[in-house]
């Protein structure tokens, strides 16, 4: 796969449909009479390194577990990599399960750390690594030369992405027995266990410290190079999203109110009264 | 963090299918004497410890029965020891203990009916290998005389239909539950545990008249009497059923050793991880990939299959079943089993299975024959059990609530769990602790039940007795 350039305009609309990885066009969800997102068009250019943004309750997590087949849309369309992961008969809306998802390429992290808390750092990453696996039960109560070798195979794997984040030391331990910087790398480490193309990270420095967070960021700049990625960011912390954007997606109240780079972004006058109110928009 | 490295997993080239396999196993076979040596050298005390333990289990059955039976025979004060039989059926609640350790120990699903797939797999042997339906005659490798009414299918075809039927059942039972947790998924297992007794034991006189199947009075299932004789497990000739002694402890042992092996084996697999996983967080398990309808499944049909098995040896060790065998207090009993011995350890519910099945087989009614010895007015501890068990219980929560040998991982839970955060094993010792409560109730609520039936039957005799006056 070759990563096009991120040069020129990556707002939603404007790419060609090859070089777009995620394509959603009129994503609506509701819960019961709230409508948490509406209408939302989005694209996720490839290779690209995408924030959404917004005060609280705008919508942002409701719209990750939409890509992620957690939630299913009200009403929309959302494809990836080509392949549609909403599928409408009648009136019926359909999502793709989370764990086709998954196989299909979309890693992801969550908002409050979701480890397997008693299971070994390894472990946490070999289960990152069960959808590719092939073994089957019987395969296991035989322990036949191909499940063995598939084993191995994972143990190896699973090694190499601690390594990656820098866990190697730690694979026996467990996950719930990490400090905090390292739970939260741990969770990268097993959503890149799926082989994704694409990494949904939901607040990534989230309680972290200024160092921690620079680390982070740096962290994420490397995989989007070193691996391929494409990353599509939820985060609050204004430095992280500025520093490593290729683009910003703002939304309030459930829709896209602004979209640009983070120069464009930060200049909006919506996006400052989205954040500050009017009044602070007028003065700006 | 270091730089991102290119994967490139070594692996050795693998002959494929069944010679590969085997050769591997040879490989084993091989290396075992040099695996042996290398945890001797590594872990001395441990490793001498367990072989001890081997040897002794496999010489106990003779043990026992040539000194402890022995001395009990002869002795004017005997002691506790088991019986061939109470050690034949050790063994078999071991299975099904490692069995239900699978749903409820790996997976964290909550089974309160796993007695139904015990009954599946006693009756599947019970029809299989018996006179029952005496209309038909078919002998397949068995040591019945040919043209001897019924079907008689030998042992060692029945353990894998026992195992084939307990856990098309277990995946027909998981399906409904899939999205139930906890206390919810409890209720519909306990359920079906309810249903299945009851169906076999009703379906003794069943008329039918539906498309091309015509049954007339038909006995389906010897309806309270149940199903007898059952064929006893036979080999080279030799039976191994209730008169044979030892031979059935063996044969369960050898039965045992397959599940302990298989549950092993399935524990560290790829299919281990993802019922831990979903233990521990389902969303996130899902969300990482893992098929929660198929690993739902799975857990529900292999854990069920376990007791299909302990089913079949079970009927065709007393080559007798019927309903009452399987009542909910077996389930409960399973479930008190793995929650002693440690949940989510495969040694830990066997120490759990063997303990429980001394003190209720062996242990409670020698302490009542002692105590009626001393004076026929003191009470009989094994009718309470129950009681006792739940005391037990109790008493473990408090002091012990991971079991005698925990799993690393419930320990780690219940001791130094978050207040206020109950996490699977937890919640799931809780329901037990409960459940066995509800059980003395209606243990209670049973008995007063039967006696009133008793004396609605006597009065409707009675009244039968009398001729009606105005018959023609």
């Amino acid at each position: 796969m070759t990563v096009p350039t991120l040069t020129g305009d990556l707002r939603t609309g404007v790419l060609p449909e090859d070089a777009v990885i995620v394509r959603a066009r009129g994503v609506t969800k509701r819960f019961g009479g709230l409508v948490a997102v509406n209408s939302v068009d989005f694209d996720i250019p490839r290779g690209a390194i995408v924030s959404l943004i917004g005060p609280n309750g705008a919508g942002k997590t409701t719209f990750f577990n939409m890509i992620t087949g957690a939630y299913t849309p009200t009403d929309g369309e959302i494809s990836f990599d080509g392949k549609a992961l909403i599928t409408k008969s009648r009136n019926r809306v359909r999502s793709k399960k989370p764990h086709e998802v998954t196989a299909l390429g979309i890693g992801r992290t969550f908002q409050n750390i979701r480890l397997f808390g008693t299971m070994s750092t390894l472990d946490n990453v070999r289960v990152g690594l069960h959808v590719h696996m092939r073994s089957h039960w019987w395969d296991a109560v035989l322990r036949t030369p191909g499940m063995r070798a598939e084993e191995q195979a994972s143990i190896d794997r699973g090694m190499e992405l601690l390594e990656l984040v820098g866990l190697e030391t730690r694979a026996d331990v467990w996950a719930r027995n990490l400090p905090y910087g390292d739970q939260r790398r741990l969770e990268i480490a097993r959503a890149l266990a799926t082989k994704p193309q694409l990494l949904l990270l939901d607040e990534p420095t989230a309680g972290m410290n200024s160092s921690e967070t620079a680390e982070m960021t740096s962290f994420i700049r490397r995989l989007r190079e070193e691996l391929q990625l494409t990353v599509l960011l939820i985060e609050h912390d204004m430095r992280v999203v500025m520093g490593i954007s290729d683009r910003v997606t703002v939304l309030d109240y459930g829709e896209v109110i602004a979209e640009g780079t983070p120069a464009d972004v930060r200049a909006n006058p919506r996006v400052i009264e989205a954040y500050l109110g009017r009044g602070a928009a007028a003065g700006a | 963090m270091t730089a991102p490295t290119a994967s490139t997993p070594q692996t050795k080239p693998i002959k494929p299918g069944v010679i590969g396999w085997l050769g591997s196993l040879a490989d084993a076979a091989m290396a075992a004497p040099g695996a042996y040596r290398q945890a001797l050298r590594r872990h001395r005390r441990r490793t001498i410890i367990l072989t001890v333990l081997l040897i002794l289990a496999v010489i106990y059955p003779v043990i026992n029965r040539e000194f402890f039976q022995a001395y009990n025979r002869s002795s004017s004060f005997p002691l506790p020891f088991p019986e061939d039989a109470v050690v034949t059926f050790m063994m078999i609640f071991c299975i099904m203990a490692i069995g239900l350790n699978i749903v409820a120990g790996f997976a964290g699903l909550l089974d309160l009916g796993y007695v139904a797939f015990y009954a599946l797999g006693a009756y599947t042997a019970a029809f299989l290998a018996s006179p029952h339906f005496g209309s038909v005659s078919l002998v397949l490798f068995s040591n019945v005389p040919p043209g001897f009414p019924g079907i008689h299918l030998p042992f060692w075809m029945l353990v894998p239909l026992g195992f084939a039927v307990a856990a098309t059942f277990g995946v027909l039972l998981g399906a409904p539950t899939l999205r139930l947790r906890g206390d919810y998924l409890a209720i519909v297992t306990l359920g079906f545990g309810e249903i299945v007794p009851v169906v076999f034991k009703n379906l003794s006189a069943v008329n039918l008249d539906f498309g091309p199947i015509h049954l007339v009075n038909a006995n389906l299932t010897g309806g309270n009497l149940g199903i007898n004789p059952i064929d006893p497990p036979r080999f080279f000739g030799i039976s191994f059923g209730s008169s044979s002694g030892i031979a059935a402890v063996y044969l369960g042992m050898i039965l045992l050793v397959g599940a302990i092996v298989i549950a092993r084996n399935l524990e560290r697999s790829r299919m281990g991880r993802a019922w831990m996983a979903i233990r521990e967080d389902e969303i996130a398990a899902e969300m990482m990939g893992v098929n929660l309808v198929r690993t739902k499944l799975l857990a529900f049909g292999l854990g069920a299959s376990f007791a299909g098995v302990a089913g079949v040896m079970q009927s065709s060790y007393q080559g007798v079943t019927t309903s009452d065998f399987f009542m909910f207090s077996t389930s409960i009993l399973i479930l008190i089993m793995i929650i002693l011995g440690g949940i989510g350890n495969i040694w830990g519910v066997i120490v759990g299975a063997l303990t429980l099945t001394f003190l209720d087989k062996t242990f409670l009614p020698y302490l009542g024959q002692r105590f009626q010895a001393i004076s026929p007015d003191l009470p009989n501890p094994s009718q309470f059990n129950f009681l006792i068990f739940g005391i037990l219980l109790v008493v473990m929560m408090r002091f012990r609530p991971e079991g005698f040998i925990p799993s690393r991982q419930r320990a780690a839970e219940l001791r130094h769990a978050p207040a206020g955060q109950a996490i699977g094993s937890a919640a799931v010792m809780g329901d037990a602790a409960l459940a066995s409560e509800e059980l003395a109730d209606t243990l209670a609520a049973e008995q007063v039940v039967e006696v009133e039936t008793e004396a609605a039957v006597a009065a409707d005799e009675a009244a039968e007795a009398e001729p009606p006056k105005d018959t023609p």
